[in-house]
């Protein structure tokens, strides 16, 4: 009787700690709801999820690379490259006479295919030529960090076709208490009518590349790879998996989430500069960890990550509406992290 | 069935030749020569003693920086948190002086208890980088990661933000970029100072000879040669970026080692930024957090260091700076587009490996 309880007890415990990132996640929104007012609503939550979008994407772009126990830190800055290949896509497109969401849509697909390059260079460097992947990652910063200068020439990119703000801003669905609702467009009400906004495009657009993502790395054989190759490269190889065409795929998987970062801060802030995710970089790597991945590789997932991600929105969001420093915030991610590994070393029970 | 290869059978691989492995085992060195070789002719200016002077005086920070990076990659782990700890430490020291100085103090004691204020908090971080590294087994990358960001935010608190701190006493920027010999042609020579009778706006005129920061440099590189190549301590760090099992079964004290070597370098880090106060005169934030630790680890790679850990040489180091150094230099001089030196050092350094891995047995 007696050890069933503490069975229970200890299964309870284990819950918790399995999940602490969660836990810590509503007690650190339960503090900032308790001592500021308004904090606890639709709206703030909806701003933690739209300014947090680019963490979500750059994070899940590390997260991948992290799993195979690489590290890529150029994720900051070919999402800069992308928001100005798209950016510059979009005035050219748009000035040579094509319809504003004809050039959006075209520029999005030329960047998104543009943003592999860096990927699969570092893949080639990290699987073919064996550089170590933060020597490797490091030196594309650097070449991204260039490029986009020079196109840029220290100008930001402007007279982007206005739909891309008004698609970015967005949200996915509005209501008009009592006279309907409506997607994707904000319906025509007299000023002071109240619209409830639900969902900012933005978030849509990236949790749809993230859930899908999510399914290949938890569901498919790539993803299994993936962990396989993290846990032990050696015995991946030989279990017939070729581990470098998958480290090429997944440093490829991880641009493409950088640019598809880019693209969103484009149509968020209608414009695009080389240093644009100069500092997400160690945000994003801070959000894998917090969510539990492991340096060495083999462990993480996407909805932990997430988690982490959120960990870090929400003190940011928190820490602007109580109007303290957001000095503060970068103190608090590096005691977070620290006091995350520490969690588990000291409960390795905890680990998932 | 693979024919059995004969000795003679194949040409021996440039690599394995003496001039292979010459060129190799010291192939920034070279690169570094030939670099300078060209710059001096696109470059109008680039081979003068001034310049040079210059190069290497912009380089202090680096250097340091790079001394320490080179100690903890040896160990085989990284410490990231050094672009910030200096940070910490040079706005700490600017702070001090600043706020002691409105206590009306006298200039010297302010400048003596900044510096020492400076250089010791730089332990603190140290202190726990290491411990959490070496007791807790947490990773270098994130226990240093972490406290870049906690250094981050004090540095930011320290200095309200973005303000730089100003009003420092104004011998600083004289005693960090002054110059141990001033000779005016044919007329004067002096030492430490400049002759009084010219005056600043005139100073060009001077020939200035072998910065304070050079003596800096050389005393830092010498302690930290001595400590890394020939005592007891740096073949103990040697033992534990190789086999750290073999280390601890040899009865090295690992744990200790390592605390020591995570304070040593953010001490090294410390020194850099009250040195920075030195050069600039203000205390300032922004100085900081244009990745200075990617680029310290940048330059003690080219110099012939694994991030596996074993490898890494103070002179390499040094070297490696210098090629970052002068490729900054040359490429400004020579009228390139700054952002070119972006790309330059990224494709620099990816060879840097990549040449290092053709020559696996040699370093």
């Amino acid at each position: 009787m007696n050890t069933l309880v503490a069975q229970r007890k200890r299964n309870t415990l284990g819950t918790i700690g399995r999940n602490w990132v969660l836990v810590f996640l509503v007690l650190e929104f339960g503090y900032f709801a308790i001592l500021t007012r308004g904090f606890a609503s639709l709206n703030i939550v909806q701003m933690i999820l739209f300014y947090g979008t680019e963490a979500f994407l750059l994070a899940t772009a590390e997260l991948f690379v992290i799993i195979t126990g690489g590290i890529d830190l150029s994720v900051g800055y070919v999402l800069g490259f992308a928001t100005v290949i798209s950016s510059k896509l979009m005035v050219v497109f748009a000035s040579r006479g094509l319809s504003p969401l004809g050039a959006i849509v075209t520029s999005i697909l030329i960047t998104l295919c543009v943003g592999l390059i860096p990927g699969f260079v570092n893949g080639v460097l990290v699987a073919k030529l064996r550089v170590p992947p933060f020597i490797a990652t490091f030196s594309m910063l650097g070449v991204c960090q260039g490029v986009s200068e020079l196109l840029m020439q220290g100008i930001p990119a402007k007279n982007l076709p206005p739909l891309a703000g008004t698609i970015g801003n967005g949200h996915f669905l509005y209501i008009v208490p009592g006279s309907g609702i409506s997607f994707m467009q904000r319906p025509d009400v007299a000023r002071g009518v109240r619209v409830i906004e639900i969902i900012p495009n933005a978030v849509v657009f990236a949790l749809v590349f993230i859930a899908i993502f999510a399914f290949i790395l938890t569901k498919t054989r790539f993803g299994q790879h993936i962990y396989a190759i993290g846990g032990n490269i050696d015995a991946a190889s030989r279990a017939g998996i070729d581990v470098k065409k998958h480290i090429i795929g997944v440093y490829m998987i991880s641009s493409f989430f950088a640019s598809l970062a880019g693209i969103i801060y484009v149509m968020k802030y209608i414009t695009g500069k080389a240093d644009a995710g100069a500092a997400s970089l160690l945000d994003a790597i801070a959000a894998v960890v917090i969510g539990g991945a492991s340096m060495f590789g083999g462990s993480g997932t996407v909805w932990r990550t997430i988690l982490g991600c959120l960990v870090i929105a929400t003190l940011e969001t928190g820490l602007r509406m109580r109007g303290t420093p957001t000095f503060d915030k970068y103190i608090l991610v590096g005691v977070i992290l620290i006091f995350t590994v520490v969690i588990e070393r000291f409960f390795p029970d905890f680990k998932r | 069935m693979p024919r059995p290869q004969m000795p003679h059978d194949t040409p021996t691989p440039f690599v394995q030749t003496r001039t292979g492995k010459l060129l190799g085992r010291h192939w920034a060195l070279f690169f570094l020569l030939g670099m300078m070789a060209i710059f001096a002719f696109t470059g109008p200016g680039f081979f003068e003693v001034v310049n040079f002077q210059n190069i290497i005086h912009l380089a202090t920070i680096s250097i340091l920086l790079a001394v320490a990076e080179t100690f903890v990659i040896i160990t085989g782990g990284i410490d990231l948190s050094v672009g910030f700890v200096m940070g910490l430490s040079s706005t700490l020291a600017a702070r001090i002086m600043v706020t002691l100085g409105s206590t009306g103090m006298g200039e010297p004691m302010l400048i003596v208890l900044g510096t020492l204020a400076g250089l010791l908090v730089a332990f603190i971080p140290g202190f726990i980088s290491g411990t959490l590294v070496a007791r807790f087994k947490v990773p270098p990358f994130i226990a240093t990661l972490g406290m870049w960001g906690i250094c981050n935010g004090i540095t930011l608190h320290l200095c309200d933000g973005f303000l730089p701190i100003a009003g420092l006493p104004s011998v600083l920027p004289r005693l960090g970029n002054g110059y141990l010999f001033y000779i005016h042609k044919g007329q004067s020579f002096t030492l430490f100072k400049k002759p009084d009778y010219i005056p600043d706006e005139r100073v060009r005129e001077l020939i200035r000879l072998v910065p304070f920061s050079f003596i800096l440099i050389a005393a830092v590189v010498l302690v930290f040669w001595y400590i890394l190549h020939k005592s007891k301590f740096g073949q103990h760090t040697y033992a534990i970026g190789g086999n750290i099992d073999a280390a601890i079964r040899a009865g090295i004290d690992v744990d200790r080692h390592l605390v020591k070597i995570y304070m040593l370098s953010a001490f090294l880090a410390g020194l850099a930024g009250v040195f920075n106060v030195f050069q600039t005169g203000i205390g300032n934030y922004t100085t900081f957090s244009s990745m200075y630790e990617l680029f310290a680890v940048a330059a003690v790679v080219i110099g012939g260091a694994s991030l596996l850990g074993g490898k890494g040489r103070i002179v390499g180091s040094m070297v490696g700076v210098l090629v970052l150094a002068v490729l900054k230099n040359g490429l400004a001089i020579s009228g390139v587009q700054p952002f070119v030196r972006y790309i330059a050092v990224g494709v620099l350094l990816t060879l840097a490996v990549i040449i290092d891995q053709l020559f696996p047995d040699l370093f």
